[in-house]
C-alpha cells in the first residue's frame, strides 16, 4: 500500500476565500485517518485535493515520496467512495464493480477474478446479478466500496460514506468498513462529521475547524487530552460542560459552585493562581456527590445510563451529567454531583492548560 | 495469440453467470435491421399494381410477427434462455425461404414500362434483397447456434458448481 504526506497545503478559491490553511499530515502505510469537523470546516475539500478533484493552491502532496501535487486524478492511483454511492442504475452490481477495469481494457478473466474476490470480501456474491435499485442503502455503499477494491488502489478515500444510511445500518456498515480495513491493511482517508464514526474507526483523528487543523491524535488522545475548547466540545457525546471559574488557592470558584483541586491539578494551574480559566467537565465525569448542587430540569433514562440536565443552583449555568444506572430525578429536584476528572483551558487562547508549558 | 489454459476456460464459463449474452442479442438486432432494409426496399417498388395483392398483406403481417418474435428472442438469448434458439432457428430459415417467395417471383414476372419489356424487379434490386435476407438469416442462425452452445456450457458449469458445493 502507500504512505501519504500532506505538506503545508492551502486551498484558496478564485474568489479569494480560503477553505484550508496550512494542512500538514503524514499518513503511514495501512493507517486509517479520519478527518472530522463540523460542516464547512474544509475536511471534504482536503480529501478532494488529495483525490485530485480540487487543485492544491499551495503546498505539496507526496505519495510514497513522489510529488503528485500536479498529477491528474486518474493517474493518482486512489479510489474514492462517495456519500451518494454514484452507481450506474442500468448496470448490474457485477457490471458496476467491473466498470472501471473494463474502461481500462483489462483482460475480462482478470476482471472477473477481481470482482468475485471483492464481492466475497464484502459479502455481495449473491447480489452480483441484481441492479442497484434492488439493494438496500448499506449494500449499495458496499458496492461502491467494491468498485474501489477491484482497482486495488494505493489509497482509499471515503467522503462521508455513511451519511445516507439510517442509524442502524450506519452502525453495521461502519463495522464492515473497519473489518475491511483490517483485512486489506490499506491506507485510508475517511471524512465524516460524525464523531462516533471518527472515534470507532480511526487509527488517528484529524479534527478540523474553519479550515485549520485543531488536533491530530488517536481517538483516546482527542477524548482524554483535547488541545483546545473546540476539540473538547466537538469530541464526546453529550458534549463537555464548560464553566468560567477562578483559581483560588486549593479550589476553583465559579458561579454557583466551588470545587477542590488535587495536588496535581494545583501544580498544573500554578501559573493561573487568581486568574479566570475555563473548566471543562465531561458529562460522564460527574458522579453523585456534594461538590455542586444542580436543579434538575430533565431526567432521561437510557437503560445503562441516565442523562441528567439541570442548572447550577439558580444561576442558570447549564449542567449535563451522565450517571451510571437508572436514576429517577424529578424536575425541580436538587441533585448533588462531584467531579472526578477536570479539563482546564486558558480563557483567552482557549488552549488546554497542561501545566508543562 | 495466447493459449487458453483450462483455468481461462473455466473463468470464461463462470463469467456467463454475470455477463449478459450480448453477442447473441446483437446478432438478433442485426437480423432485424437487415430485415427492415429488405422490406423498405421491397415495398418502395412501384411497378404497376404487381405488389398490391393479398400476398403483400400477408407479407406485412409476417414482418410484424417476425420482428416481434426476433425482438423477444433477443431479450431471451441475452439472459441465456436456450429455448429461444428454436425461435431464432425458425426465423432464420424463414428468411431464406422468403427469398424464393416475393423477390424471386418479382424477378421472373414480365412487365412493360413506357413500352419497354422488362421484369417487375430489376436484377440489381433482387441482388440487394438477397443480401439483406441473407445477412438477416445468417445473423439469426448464427445467434441461434451460439446461444445454444453457450446455454449448454452454462448449464454444465452450473451443474458442476452445484456438485462442488454439495
Amino acid at each position: 500500500m502507500a504512505e501519504l504526506s500532506l505538506q503545508h497545503i492551502d486551498k484558496i478559491y478564485d474568489n479569494k476565500v480560503q477553505a484550508v490553511f496550512d494542512f500538514n499530515l503524514d499518513v503511514k502505510d495501512g493507517e486509517l485517518i479520519v478527518l472530522v469537523g463540523p460542516s464547512g470546516c474544509g475536511k471534504s475539500t482536503t480529501l478532494r485535493m488529495v483525490a485530485g478533484l480540487e487543485d492544491i493552491s499551495n503546498g505539496r502532496l507526496l505519495l510514497d515520496g513522489r510529488d503528485i501535487t500536479q498529477t491528474p486524478a486518474k493517474d493518482r492511483d486512489m479510489a474514492m467512495v462517495f456519500q451518494s454511492y454514484a452507481l450506474y442504475g442500468h448496470m448490474t452490481i457485477y457490471e458496476n464493480m467491473a466498470f472501471s477495469l473494463t474502461l481500462r481494457k483489462e483482460n475480462p478473466n482478470v476482471i472477473h477474478k477481481k470482482v468475485l474476490a471483492a464481492a466475497e470480501i464484502l459479502g455481495l456474491t449473491s447480489q452480483l446479478n441484481k441492479k442497484p435499485a434492488q439493494l438496500s442503502g448499506g449494500q449499495r455503499q458496499r458496492v461502491a466500496m467494491g468498485r474501489s477494491i477491484v482497482r486495488n488502489p494505493k489509497v482509499f478515500l471515503f467522503d462521508e460514506p455513511l451519511s445516507n444510511l439510517d442509524a442502524k445500518l450506519r452502525g453495521a456498515t461502519r463495522r464492515e468498513i473497519l473489518l475491511l480495513h483490517k483485512r486489506l491493511q490499506a491506507t485510508m482517508l475517511y471524512v465524516t462529521h460524525d464523531q462516533t464514526e471518527a472515534l470507532t474507526l480511526a487509527d488517528r483523528i484529524v479534527c478540523m475547524s474553519m479550515g485549520h487543523v485543531q488536533q491530530v491524535g488517536t481517538p483516546l488522545e482527542l477524548y482524554d487530552s483535547p488541545n483546545n475548547v473546540f476539540v473538547a466540545s466537538f469530541i464526546g457525546l453529550p458534549p463537555m460542560n464548560f464553566y468560567d471559574v477562578k483559581v483560588a488557592g486549593d479550589a476553583l470558584q465559579g458561579n454557583g459552585f466551588k470545587a477542590a483541586l488535587t495536588a496535581e491539578e494545583k501544580k498544573i494551574l500554578a501559573a493561573y493562581q487568581g486568574k479566570e480559566i475555563s473548566l471543562g467537565v465531561r458529562p460522564e465525569n460527574f458522579i453523585e456527590g456534594d461538590d455542586i448542587k444542580v436543579t434538575v430540569t430533565n431526567n432521561e433514562n437510557l437503560g445503562m445510563n441516565t442523562l441528567v440536565y439541570g442548572s447550577l443552583g439558580d444561576t442558570g449555568v447549564k449542567v449535563t451529567a451522565k450517571l451510571k444506572g437508572w436514576k429517577n430525578y424529578k424536575v425541580g429536584d436538587t441533585a448533588g454531583f462531584s467531579i472526578v476528572r477536570k479539563h482546564f483551558f486558558d480563557k483567552e487562547t482557549t488552549n488546554a492548560i497542561r501545566g508543562d508549558k | 495469440m495466447s493459449v487458453k489454459t483450462s483455468e481461462d476456460k473455466y473463468i470464461q464459463r463462470d463469467r456467463m453467470r454475470y455477463i449478459k449474452n450480448s453477442a447473441c442479442s446483437n446478432l438478433c438486432y442485426l437480423g432485424l435491421l437487415a430485415d427492415v432494409f429488405y422490406f423498405v426496399l421491397l415495398y418502395r417498388q412501384d411497378v404497376h399494381t404487381y405488389y398490391y395483392t393479398i400476398q403483400i398483406g400477408a407479407s406485412v403481417v409476417y414482418n410484424l410477427i417476425f420482428m416481434l418474435a426476433v425482438f423477444l428472442a433477443s431479450e431471451g438469448v441475452k439472459n441465456y434462455k436456450k429455448n429461444y434458439s428454436i425461435v431464432l432457428l425458425v426465423a432464420g430459415v424463414m428468411q431464406i425461404v422468403r427469398i424464393f417467395v416475393m423477390p424471386l417471383k418479382a424477378l421472373r414476372a414480365p412487365t412493360t414500362v413506357n413500352g419497354i419489356d422488362t421484369t417487375v424487379m430489376s436484377g440489381k434490386t433482387f441482388t440487394l434483397c438477397l443480401v439483406y435476407l441473407g445477412v438477416s438469416a445468417a445473423a439469426l442462425l448464427f445467434s441461434a447456434a451460439l446461444n445454444f452452445i453457450r446455454c449448454s456450457a452454462l448449464e454444465a458449469h452450473l451443474k458442476e458448481l452445484e456438485q462442488t458445493k454439495a
